[in-house]
Formats: structure tokens, sequence, C-alpha cells
């Protein structure tokens, strides 16, 4: 059927524009069903690969972002706190200075400060901190003077990744957990770069697979291992070496200078 | 189904681009927001902790 030798038929042409419309722009391919579920299905499988390269991009930078900035701010609040701490008369009473209870220094694995908070769930944890834990072993905090483990786990990736580079840690480097007005320098003395995620052994007050048999003022880092996954996990040991009081200036320690 | 969409916007090539760009951006901005932080937990990637479980 050719319809432009029609045209000067106008009745006809516009019956034929309303039927068939030959000029459409998007002309469209007639496909059979079987053609057109093949279609649909490839894109599909197309649209589930670029969701899954999303999902890599938001687990191993998104959530860096988002966490980076809340440990930011959680951590301006815990020196806030501190600054503002004694002199009393100028602070709402109300003030919040934010659920941190200090930073922990670690030279060998990152440059910077990890705020220190208590709990150990993904929701602590995912604000970029590294958490103390109160389950299934209780924390014995350094602050404390007590005899015991001051047992820590953060992510290794995304989330702020604070424990990221904690391969790099070797025996004989120093862990510094800064409080108010204490630097705590633990030196590393044992490292175990595998065990099962079960092992609560590790956290224990004293840690046997460490090779300690004494009590002793002891921390523990844990997190996942190998890096990407979360299949066994990685810890160190370090034991306090000496306690130093913060000056004025907030001189840091020497083995973070 | 792309095609289908593509047929199905409004207005000339330039206008259908530009909102398939808003319908993209849309769309990753929800996966980013609720759907990976609701997927997340469930796939085992990141649990660092040593427990009982």
């Amino acid at each position: 059927m050719n319809v432009a030798s029609t045209t000067d038929d106008t009745e006809y042409a516009d019956r034929s524009a309303t039927r068939q419309s030959p000029r459409r722009p998007d002309r469209r391919r007639r496909l059979g069903p079987v053609a057109a579920v093949i279609s649909v299905f490839g894109e599909l499988l197309i649209t589930a690969g670029l969701v899954m390269g999303l999902f890599v991009v938001y687990s191993l930078w998104w959530t860096n972002v988002l966490a980076d900035r809340a440990a930011d701010k959680e951590a301006d609040k815990v020196r806030d706190g501190w600054a503002h701490q004694d002199d009393g008369s100028r602070r709402p009473p109300e003030f919040d200075s934010g659920a941190g209870i200090g930073f922990l220094h670690v030279p060998a694995m990152s440059k910077s400060e990890i705020l220190v908070e208590k709990g150990t769930t993904a929701k602590i944890l995912n604000d970029g901190v590294a958490g103390y834990y109160t389950d299934p072993v209780k924390a014995t905090l350094p602050t404390s003077d007590k005899k015991g483990n001051f047992s820590l786990a953060a992510h290794r990736d995304g989330h702020g990744a604070k424990f990221h580079n904690i391969h790099k840690i070797a025996k004989g480097d120093p862990i510094v957990f800064e409080t108010k007005d204490k630097w705590y320098v633990y030196k590393v003395y044992s490292v175990l770069p595998e065990t099962s995620k079960y092992n609560v052994q590790v956290l224990g007050d004293v840690p046997k697979e460490s090779g300690k048999t004494k009590a002793g003022r002891y921390i523990t880092l844990t997190t996942c291992t190998p890096v990407y996954t979360s299949r066994y996990r990685y810890v160190v040991w370090g034991e306090l070496e000496r306690v130093e009081k913060v000056d004025e200036q907030r001189t840091p320690p020497e083995e973070l200078r | 189904m792309y095609g289908w969409i593509w047929r199905h916007l409004p207005g000339n090539a330039w206008l259908k681009a530009l909102i398939s760009l808003v319908l993209v951006m849309a769309v990753v901005y929800v996966l980013f927001n609720y759907v990976f932080p609701w997927a997340e937990p469930l796939l085992p990637f990141n649990d660092v902790t040593v427990d009982n479980q």
C-alpha cells in the first residue's frame, strides 16, 4: 500500500494518519514475543549489574563519607566538652559532650585519631568510631586503673574503615589512648592475623593466645579479615607501658611526635 | 524496558535525556538512602566483632 500516492485525497489521508501514521518518529521494531521477553530479561541483568556496582561504591566510598562526617562531629563535641569542663560557668548544664570517651592513636595504622565510644553494635561502629566491647566480654577501661583488657572493634572497610591498615601494625609499635587528662601508652606485643569470629577468648582479661598468663593491663584491637570480607577476625594485643599526664598544651607523648 | 520508558517520556530527545537523567539520579538517591542501608546488614561483608552467635 502506498500512502504517499493518495495524499491528494485528504479524507483518505486523514484516516490513514490516525490508523497507521507512517511518519512516526520512533518507529518500533516489531519483536516476536520470545525476543521481547529475552530483551527485557537482558535489560534486567544489566540493571542488576549496575546496582551491584553501585553497592560497591556505596560500601567502600559513601559509607566512609557519612561515617567520617559523623565521627568528626562527635570528636568535636568531645574535645569541646573537655575544653569547657573546667570553666563550668560558661557551659549550660545540658551541654552534650557526646558519647566518646577518648581517642585512639595508632601511628603505624593511621595518621588520624580514632574516637572511642561504648559498645560494638553496628549502629555505633557505623559512625566511624572504634567501640569498646560490652558484650560478650566486658572491656576494662584504662581509666578504671584496674587490671584487665581494653578490647576494641572497628570497621576494616566502609563506615570510616578505621582499622583498615591493621595489618601494618607490628610488634613493638605504640598504641596510645588519649583521655581528657591522661595519655595511656601501650606497646604491641602480639598479633593474631586470623582467628574464628567465634573466638571470644581473645577478649579475655588475660588473653592466653597472646602468650600472657598473668593479669595485666592490656589492649586488644579486633576487626575483620581478609580485607573486604568478614570471614575471620584479625587481633592485635598491646600492653600498657606507662601513663602520662596531659599538660596544658596537650603535648602528645614522644611516640606520636 | 528502557526503550518503552524512552518512548513514553514527553518532549523531544533533549527533554527526554534530561528527564532520564533526573530519573536515574532519583533511583541512585533511593538506593543510597534506603535500599543499601537496609541490605547491608543482611550481607556478610562488614561484621567486625567476635561474638558467640
